[in-house]
């Protein structure tokens, strides 16, 4: 009986899985990156859909230049952000980089909070809602869209990795910096360039969210606890990590939050985030293991 | 029964096999030294001692007991110290916080006795901070006793790490690489250092090092480690002798 | 150095003057300072001492909190006799946050854990209503003493101060023992501190049950002040508020802790009316912080006046 359920809640985890492999990937090619982790990154991820809401209903752009918009200013953010904020402390302590991204991510809460003050904002959606129905699956129009975006997304910078030089220069900056600056890789710019693109992918979960979620200064909070679920459940820093981690998620969170408990819909990352650190660190796919002292 | 036993010593990294079957034994009062080419095992077999690596096989025994499967604090504990090749001191302690952060297990009092500065409690830093200000005083560096670690040259830094070593006059000293860097007169310093608490302590110590007339000098006993086996032992004067040895990594 | 010693007794004699010319709010803004002292010194003790990444401080505030607030409202205990009771659950807390520590778990891998942490234990508030009274709040009766019910601000300021300066002189010892220069040593080399036979695991679960410890007396000491207590008042905002505090105020140092819960305190006075100014300011604030004066205002302080130097956290 409970088992007829099945299907449904793989789809609709799946669905939300995607969202959320999504935002951990935004993560993870910044930590690939410059090893820092962004504390703040949930807060970048609501900026996305607050900033589409506003170019959309403020400067009354059409739907899609103003996602472009919104992408291209959060792609612009990030890159100031690595260069100006956190390529001067890289090598300093680590609570100085964790506080760092913080205290940014904080401030664009205020920005957020400053712009709308106490309204709960709904973004303005490109399509209406729809459903569909598969056999006696229901499936969305907003979850065929997360799936669809993010098998494109990864498809394509797929293909950007192996195919462009961009890509194997990111490759090559992957595996280690410095050997990339020692081949006169100008490490600093690609950095700049991967924190905008992680930025800019974050703001694009966020434009997804957005369709899902009414707009919340605070959400940023929620956001940024499911990447790191992800990110730790799927091996920190490892890429396909990262997308399996989300997935399994959210699948995990609709299958616990109906097989056992409702409440599992809210703590399932906190969960696994602990269990996964406790037992086995470095996750499904990662490399990092603890300290032995 | 010799201080420290090391019999059947093997240490694997997965595929790798980093130290095999090494064996060998240190007694009180004398010096060995532990050389090899590059990779050769010696830092994986010194830190197996010290407790941060774990034996795939063999044992190590300090004084009848086994070690191999304690932790690096519980050795210590037991009277095994060690200096670092990077230093591995606090930078941001004094040269004397550094000290009595040697002397820390010597230095116990309750948790009571801390928060109401019991007269014990009072007593026991009093006496470790005067054992610490001799003992630097001893090695010529009293008058930098009060500044951060940091802030130190190299040559003074290295006599920090060696006194705090010392400072709980331990039965086995470990020492990595502590000539590295140095200039020649603070080397014959160090040398002059360890040959007198050897002889006048009956500490034994155990180093790794790679400037040859250094060890020569120093060493009672030499051993040869290559590709994680023991290639050879003996005096100075035997090993400068020993063929194997001379085309291991000597070169001539 | 005894110059240092005596200001722990003069400045909170000083402190008594202003609080005869205060009016109510003002002396609650002061009271509410206090509260955040205990939250910086106990916060201090695990980051800036020990030198951890741990992101657990608001747990320890909120179960302090609650604890005082469920036994004074379930047991109907005075108040004075659930801070003990507060402060060893956030002590125990402590020990929890502490497990993955000891099993290696370092950097920013604690600081997502420890997070978690703090949020699975908000989501713990809102879930058990009779108990927390959920997200409608905890509302506790006014705060007593011996029989002596406080009501008024004022009445209140004695009994933090006291906690306060018995707390700091208290902390202030265990950082100048050898514990202090122990948690040192780990925080600088932990490897080092190990081979002096220093035991590391039992100093991280010292540091981090004493953490708890103090911030869960905070945490009854905030029961008391606001008379009610919901879930939101220990989320991510507040972490980042407590960070702050020793960020800004200087990590490590107990005189920073004192600095930063006054800025704290009285920076969203400044901007009450602008919701969203506040959050901004904060965040601008702290990334000058790490940019410009990364040891924060006590080391300036300290280069102005020995007075503010305390022994065990040097600024050079």
């Amino acid at each position: 009986m409970m088992l007829a359920l099945l299907p449904q809640l793989l789809v609709s985890g799946i669905a939300i899985g995607m969202l959320y492999a999504l935002i951990a990937l935004s993560m993870t090619i910044l930590y690939r990156a410059t090893t820092v982790v962004n504390f703040g990154h949930g807060d970048i991820v609501m900026v996305g859909a607050y900033l589409l809401t506003i170019f959309v209903v403020n400067a009354t752009l059409p739907f899609l230049p103003a996602l472009l918009a919104s992408l291209a200013v959060l792609f612009v953010f990030g890159y100031l952000l690595h260069r100006v904020f956190i390529w001067p402390i890289l090598e300093g302590p680590h609570l100085s980089l964790a506080m760092m991204a913080i205290a940014i991510g904080y401030a664009l809460r205020g920005l957020m909070r400053l712009e709308y003050g106490q309204e709960s904002v709904r973004m303005p959606r490109p399509f209406p809602e729809k459903v569909f129905f598969i056999h006696d699956v229901v499936i969305t129009l907003d979850e065929v869209v997360f799936c669809v975006v993010v098998i494109v997304l990864l498809l394509s910078s797929y293909l950007v990795f192996s195919r462009t030089r961009f890509g194997r220069i990111v490759q090559a900056m992957f595996q280690t910096q410095r050997g990339a600056s020692l081949v006169g890789i100008d490490v600093r710019l690609y950095n700049n360039l991967i924190w905008g693109a992680g930025c800019a992918l974050g703001a694009l979960g966020g434009v997804l969210l957005g369709l899902i979620l009414v707009l919340d200064p605070d959400a940023g909070a929620w956001t940024l606890l499911r990447g790191f679920a992800a990110m730790t459940l799927g091996g920190f820093g490892s890429l396909h990590g990262a997308v399996v981690g989300g997935l399994l998620i959210g699948i995990l969170e609709k299958l616990l939050g109906t097989y056992v408990s409702t409440a599992f819909i809210d703590i399932t990352c906190y969960i696994v985030i602990i269990v996964v650190l406790l037992v086995r660190p470095r996750g499904l796919f990662g490399q990092h293991a603890t300290l032995r002292i | 029964m010799a201080l420290l036993e090391v019999a059947g010593a093997t240490v694997r990294f997965g595929g790798l096999t980093a130290v095999k079957e090494v064996a060998f034994e240190v007694e009180a009062g004398t010096v060995r030294a532990l050389i090899g080419p590059n990779g050769a095992g010696k830092t994986t077999l010194f830190r197996a001692i010290a407790g941060e690596e774990r034996l795939s096989g063999g044992s190590i025994r300090f004084q009848g007991a086994a070690i191999h499967d304690l932790t690096p604090h519980e050795i210590a504990a037991r009277g095994v110290r060690r200096t670092f090749q990077n230093g591995g001191l606090f930078g941001d302690l004094t040269a004397l916080e550094n000290i009595l952060a040697g002397l820390h297990m010597r230095t116990r009092s309750s948790l009571w006795g801390l928060l109401v500065n019991s007269r014990r409690a009072v007593q026991a830093e009093r006496e470790a901070t005067r054992k610490a200000r001799q003992l630097l005083g001893m090695m010529g560096i009293g008058h930098v006793a009060d500044q951060p670690a940091r802030d130190l040259s190299g040559g003074q830094q290295r006599m920090v790490e060696i006194v705090r070593a010392l400072a709980t006059d331990p039965p086995l000293l470990l020492l990595d690489e502590p000539a590295v860097g140095l200039a020649p007169p603070v080397r014959t310093e160090l040398l002059g250092i360890i040959r007198r608490v050897v002889e006048q302590q009956g500490i034994a110590v155990l180093l790794i090092e790679h400037a040859i007339e250094f060890v020569m000098t120093v060493s009672d006993t030499i051993m040869v480690l290559n590709n994680g086996e023991l290639i050879a032992q003996g005096t100075p004067a035997q090993v400068r002798e020993n063929r194997e040895v001379l085309e291991a990594y000597l070169g001539r | 150095m005894k110059l240092t010693r005596s200001v722990f007794w003069i400045a909170p004699m000083l402190a008594l003057i202003p609080h005869l010319l205060l009016n109510e709010y003002y002396q609650y803004l002061v009271n509410l300072t206090l509260v955040y002292v205990l939250v910086g010194v106990g916060f201090n003790i695990v980051v800036g001492n020990l030198g951890q990444l741990a992101f657990s401080n608001v747990a320890f505030f909120g179960i302090g909190a609650y604890a005082s607030g469920i036994l004074t409202t379930q047991l109907s205990m005075p108040w004075w006799m659930t801070i003990i009771p507060a402060g060893l659950a956030g002590a125990l807390a402590g020990c929890a946050a502490s497990i993955p520590a000891l099993r290696g778990v370092r950097l920013f891998y604690l600081a997502i854990m420890t997070l978690a942490f703090g949020e699975l234990m908000r989501w713990s508030y809102i879930r058990t209503p009779s108990l927390t009274g959920g997200s409608m709040g905890l509302s506790v009766p006014a705060p007593e003493l011996f029989g002596w019910v406080m009501e008024r601000e004022h009445d209140k300021f004695y009994v933090f101060l006291f906690i306060v300066v018995v707390v700091v002189i208290f902390t202030n010892r265990i950082l100048e023992s050898r514990i202090g220069r122990a948690f040192q040593a780990i925080k600088n080399d932990e490897k080092a501190a190990a081979a002096m036979a220093i035991p590391t695991s039992r100093y991280f679960l010292l540091a981090f049950a004493l953490s708890g410890f103090i911030v869960g007396v905070g945490g009854a000491m905030y029961t008391a002040l606001v008379g009610h207590l919901s879930p939101e008042a220990f989320d991510l905002v507040q972490l980042i508020q407590q960070f702050a505090i020793i960020m800004v105020g200087g990590l490590g140092s107990l005189v920073g802790s004192v600095l930063g819960a006054v800025l704290i305190t009285a920076t969203p006075e400044l901007f009450r009316d602008w919701p969203g100014f506040e959050e901004l300011m904060f965040g601008v604030v702290i990334v000058l912080v790490i940019l410009l004066l990364p040891r924060g205002l006590s080391s300036l302080l300290a280069r102005a006046h020995s007075v503010f130097k305390d022994r065990y956290y040097r600024d050079d």
